[in-house]
């Protein structure tokens, strides 16, 4: 077995792995549990739950593989090791602050009555205005934040709209 | 030969009028413009236009559909060369050498290379398309449901293995996407699966709003992680290709073309590894190896005629054996399929003309790029100046839109949320994204070549290992898992060195 230290530490493909192994347990007793359709003139080779018990059992022992290797490579060169990761990442509250906006502007400003453009308009000026607000503190521009951040947000409100409705007819949510 | 001729002149003479003319140059420069953007990928740029041109007719919104894909595959090696920052995953070849030249000083001697590479690699590939389709297409007629389950399965392994580092973990992705296929309602009994009475979940996933998700939120949701880095580009030369590096570089160019329309035939391993594999056979072949990574313009040419080679590679077996070759090739089959063109076996036969007006796109791209790449820097830089925090919402908005456009319905929406999601934490724990995507594409072909396959030998295994085109398939098969086990691996290659008197070692 190589030493090769992979970007991943033993440890995380241990979790990985082990959740594998779960997904595709529980997939083989859900399939197992699946009604034949006997009464419809299945047999064992065109019951529903056949394939599906295929993937999951394949699925079980890839992750069982993969639970093999990570232990294996974790006796030799410890539970942390991972290839050195030199990206440089944001503090996570902004990371998910910015993922909380995607969800609030997918899931509940868009398709729930508020119209497209009020929506997309609101979304894009709040994400821009919050994620350039320190670089604008700085600069003491906090105004002209405020107004790029609304130009940025009406605009792609109104050119979505206009490309995708009016000359392409394809319905907004 | 000549009847091929002259169809694809009836094709090329279809597409010379003003209108499709001008969705070419259209469609080309957001295909080159969502290249360059880092965080915009060709798929999910080829995912957009499939929403905004489904009103269109077939043959024009297809045309949209090749220009962006061509021009995207292109416009990413503007930011790697300028940035060093691929545009797409299939220029971060381009980067090694690109953006060393542009140190250099020599940013637009690398843009003019890059588009020559460009250009010449579809054109080689466009050929390949030409020749070989016809060719595909009636061996692909002899293909039963059980050769088509084995030809699926291919697919979902060889993208598991080339894609990536790590071959347990690409083929863990491609079981996962092919779990995802089997959700919904299965094709013999209408029996839903996994769908936990929510109705929606009965029609199964939708391709598109699964790959946006796959690979559009999970890119955004990369990019958010990162810290931006701050834009710097420096003053740089004429960007027209010059003949002599045409010229002098011909085998690397021919050499690359056909390696990447090859690599493009696979299927779903894409133009990155075409890029790295053309990168990696031109560093092989030169008498300079010592200069790759360092500004060669032999590994730029060769990554960039690789990566845009692959891409009517890719189309061949969309074409001939509905299969995906690449992620955005998977979206262009979902786009025919809606547009009501069948592709597959049975092409060459019920419209053989459409293959001809397919490689007519091709043309009519490579001129869009050839174009763009003399003409569009200026605007790209300023483009390529857009601080994240605004290009980020901008993308996703257009993600939600594609998505919920292709059914109206929400539901589209929270898949792409969902893959997004899942893309992302795949990533983060580097598995690829790519064998999940395909295990989603091929998987419903998978499952349907395996149940009718089984229906038709009264439950009798034997035909899927026996007949002649599946052999060669499952064999195939076993040879690639076997040669990635550790230790087994090693003792295969071994055993042909020792074979070989001219081995060494």
């Amino acid at each position: 077995m190589s030493d090769h230290v992979y970007p991943a530490s033993p440890r995380a493909d241990l979790v990985g792995a082990l959740v594998w192994v779960a997904l595709g347990t529980l997939i083989v007793v859900a399939s197992w549990r699946m009604d034949r359709l006997v009464e419809q003139g299945a047999t064992i080779h065109t019951a529903p739950g056949l394939w599906p018990g295929m993937i999951g059992t394949l699925l079980a022992a890839l992750g069982g593989a993969l639970v093999l290797r990570s232990l294996r490579r974790a006796r030799r060169i410890g539970w942390d090791a991972a290839e050195p990761d030199d990206t440089d990442y944001v503090p996570l509250q902004r990371f998910l602050l910015a993922a909380g906006l995607f969800f609030v502007y997918a899931l509940l400003l868009v398709g729930k009555g508020l119209p497209f453009w009020l929506g997309t308009s609101l979304f894009v000026t709040v994400f821009v205005y919050l994620f350039q607000l320190a670089q604008r503190r700085a600069a003491a521009q906090r105004v002209r934040g405020v107004v790029v951040a609304l130009a940025c947000g009406v605009l792609t409100a109104l050119i979505v709209t206009l490309v995708f409705e009016r000359i392409f007819y394809v319905r907004l949510p | 030969m000549f009847d091929g001729l002259i169809a694809f002149g009836h094709s090329i003479w279809s597409f010379a009028e003003p209108l499709s003319l001008g969705l070419v140059m259209l469609s080309s420069l957001v295909g080159v413009i969502i290249g360059a953007l880092p965080g915009l990928t060709a798929t999910m740029g080829v995912a957009l236009m499939t929403t905004l041109t489904i009103k269109m007719p077939s043959n024009q919104a297809l045309l949209v559909l090749i220009c962006t894909y061509v021009g995207a595959i292109y416009g990413g090696s503007r930011s790697a060369i300028l940035l060093n920052i691929p545009g797409t995953p299939a220029s971060a070849a381009a980067c090694l050498d690109g953006h060393q030249l542009a140190k250099q000083g020599l940013a637009g001697r690398a843009m003019g290379i890059a588009t020559s590479g460009s250009v010449l690699g579809t054109l080689i590939g466009m050929f390949f398309l030409a020749w070989f389709t016809p060719i595909l297409g009636n061996l692909a007629l002899k293909f039963g449901a059980f050769e088509f389950f084995w030809l699926a399965l291919f697919g979902v392994i060889i993208a598991g293995t080339l894609t990536g580092n790590d071959p347990l973990k690409g083929w863990i992705a491609g079981m996962i996407g092919i779990f995802s296929a089997a959700i919904g309602q299965e094709s013999i009994y209408a029996y839903d699966r996994f769908t936990f009475g929510i109705r929606d979940v009965s029609g199964g996933f939708q391709l598109v709003p699964a790959l946006v998700g796959a690979f559009g939120f999970a890119e955004l949701l990369m990019a958010v992680r990162e810290r931006p880095v701050p834009v710097k580009i420096n003053p740089f030369d004429s960007v027209i290709p010059r003949l002599k590096d045409v010229t002098q570089y011909w085998r690397t160019i021919l050499r690359s073309g056909i390696i990447g329309t090859f690599i493009g035939i696979l299927p779903g391993v894409g133009e990155d590894v075409a890029a790295w594999s053309s990168y990696a056979a031109a560093k092989r072949a030169s008498k300079e190896p010592e200069k790759f990574g360092k500004g060669s313009i032999d590994g730029l040419m060769a990554a960039e005629t690789g990566d845009n080679a692959c891409v009517p590679g890719a189309v061949i077996p969309v074409l001939t054996l509905a299969v995906p070759g690449s992620a955005p090739a998977a979206v262009l089959m979902a786009a025919m399929l809606i547009h009501g063109v069948r592709p597959g076996p049975m092409i060459m036969v019920e419209s053989p003309q459409f293959v001809y007006d397919v490689v007519a796109m091709m043309m009519y791209a490579t001129i869009g790029i050839l174009i763009y790449g003399l003409t569009l820097t200026k605007l790209l830089i300023k483009v390529l100046m857009v601080p994240k925090p605004v290009i980020l919402p901008i993308i996703f908005v257009l993600c939600v839109v594609g998505s919920y456009a292709i059914s109206q319905r929400m539901f589209d929406v929270w898949v792409m949320l969902g893959f997004g999601v899942l893309g992302y934490a795949l990533r983060r724990l580097e598995y690829p994204v790519a064998p999940l995507v395909l295990g989603m594409v091929l998987g419903d072909l998978m499952e349907k070549g395996f149940r009718r396959g089984l229906v038709l030998s009264d439950g009798s295994l034997e035909p899927f290992f026996t007949r002649p085109i599946s052999a060669a398939i499952w064999i195939t098969i076993v040879v690639v898992i076997a040669l990635k086990i550790p230790g087994l691996g090693e003792r295969i290659v071994g055993m042909f060195r020792r074979g070989n008197p001219k081995a060494t070692g």
